[in-house]
């Protein structure tokens, strides 16, 4: 157990970027992403001056999962059409991600799949918001990086008990971190400004039935994730699938037929993963 | 059968499942793709087709299966994680056909 109460863990994980481990590119991306007064266009051009992230956004919003094949030539184009918050989920999911093939094997490829997932079953439910339940598949896991970076050593020793006591690694966060991952992702995506809506799937997608404002949401991220991990897709910090909760499955009214087409859906989104390893 | 996606087609290839859009079926199984068909399915939203022949699974079937088994081995009695399991189960045994 670490030996910090959960008031110092919070202000440690809103303090992120003081750690010398977070890469230059997340510290000037977070500076954009909690000015609430930056317009798009601001937004646009500070992707267009980076390179490297304007051609990992673009390979994203491109792929033909996206739902724009080959059509957004532009950061500033990408911007326009995905609007503010989801830009900015975007740009966190790729910069954060990016850091954390080395300590989590497999992480990029449970949070991009789920975040396919995610939009494919927020689409087939009829939500207009598909693209911020895209961006909540891509950060839903956000807090086992922060807790990664800020205690490599300890979270390598909960992942190890985790696969030896056949529990998953959420189920015992708590016990050596005073909160959990799904907490410490809530935090940093309040501090950053993100829509209600996608702190509320970060904090509850482990317990979907507590959600009030964005429900089905939750529901979705919460169930994808669980898919991706039956299907044995990325890695998420322990070898186990955890256990639906039941009352998140049924408000998505989701028949075996439509399971069984989103397996074949999520077959294809492993192929794109694959393109956009980062 | 392997999925292939829309840019690796070639002329030649065979369909092993039909190209459908909703109830339509677009292009029935066994058709031969030719250069003017691969431009048309290129030109619909989709990713890849199915095409008849061996596909690649990285792990034999009986370790993905006893992978599986695995994973679920603590939930397996929770509600509505028997069909899910039964569903993935039948969805990777596709894998190898």
């Amino acid at each position: 157990m670490i030996d910090m109460d959960i008031k110092s863990l919070r202000r440690k994980v809103e303090n992120i970027n003081n750690l010398p481990t977070i890469p230059s590119t997340l510290k000037r991306i977070s500076k954009i992403i909690e000015d609430p007064t930056i317009s798009l266009k601001e937004i646009g051009k500070f992707i267009s001056n980076d390179p490297a992230l304007t051609t990992k956004i673009l390979k994203m919003v491109n792929s033909a999962f996206y739902g724009f094949p080959g059509r957004i030539s532009s950061a500033s184009h990408a911007t326009v059409l995905l609007g503010s918050n989801v830009i900015r989920g975007l740009l966190v999911g790729v910069s954060v991600f990016e850091l954390m093939q080395n300590a989590m094997l497999g992480l990029w490829e449970h949070s991009l799949g789920c975040a396919i997932t995610s939009r494919l079953m927020a689409k087939r439910k009829g939500l207009k918001d598909y693209d911020d339940v895209y961006a909540a598949g891509l950060l839903h896991d956000i807090g086992k990086i922060i807790l990664i970076l800020e205690f490599p050593k300890e979270y390598k020793e909960a992942m190890n008990e985790a696969k030896l006591k056949n529990v998953t690694i959420a189920e015992i966060e708590g016990d050596h971190f005073v909160a959990d991952h799904a907490d410490i992702g809530s935090w940093l995506a309040e501090k950053w400004l993100f829509p209600r809506n996608l702190i509320e799937v970060i904090r509850y997608h482990h317990k979907p039935h507590l959600s009030k404002s964005a429900p089905i949401e939750t529901a979705i991220v919460h169930l994808a994730d669980i898919l991706l991990r039956a299907n044995g897709m990325g890695f998420a910090g322990d070898p186990f699938v955890p256990a639906l909760n039941p009352a998140a499955f049924e408000v998505l009214k989701l028949s075996e037929t439509d399971l069984r087409e989103i397996l074949e859906e999520m077959e294809d989104s492993l192929e794109v993963t694959e393109e956009l390893s980062l | 059968m392997p999925k292939v996606p829309v840019d690796k087609l070639e002329p030649g290839m065979n369909l092993a499942r039909p190209v459908t859009k909703g109830n339509i079926v677009l292009l029935s199984k066994d058709t031969k793709l030719t250069e003017t068909l691969i431009k048309k399915i290129q030109d619909m939203e989709i990713n890849g087709v199915y095409i008849d022949g061996p596909s690649h699974q990285d792990i034999p079937k009986d370790e993905a299966l006893a992978q599986l088994d695995r994973r679920f081995k603590n939930v397996e009695d929770r509600p509505y994680m028997n069909m899910l399991k039964k569903l993935v189960k039948e969805h990777i045994e596709g894998l190898y056909d």
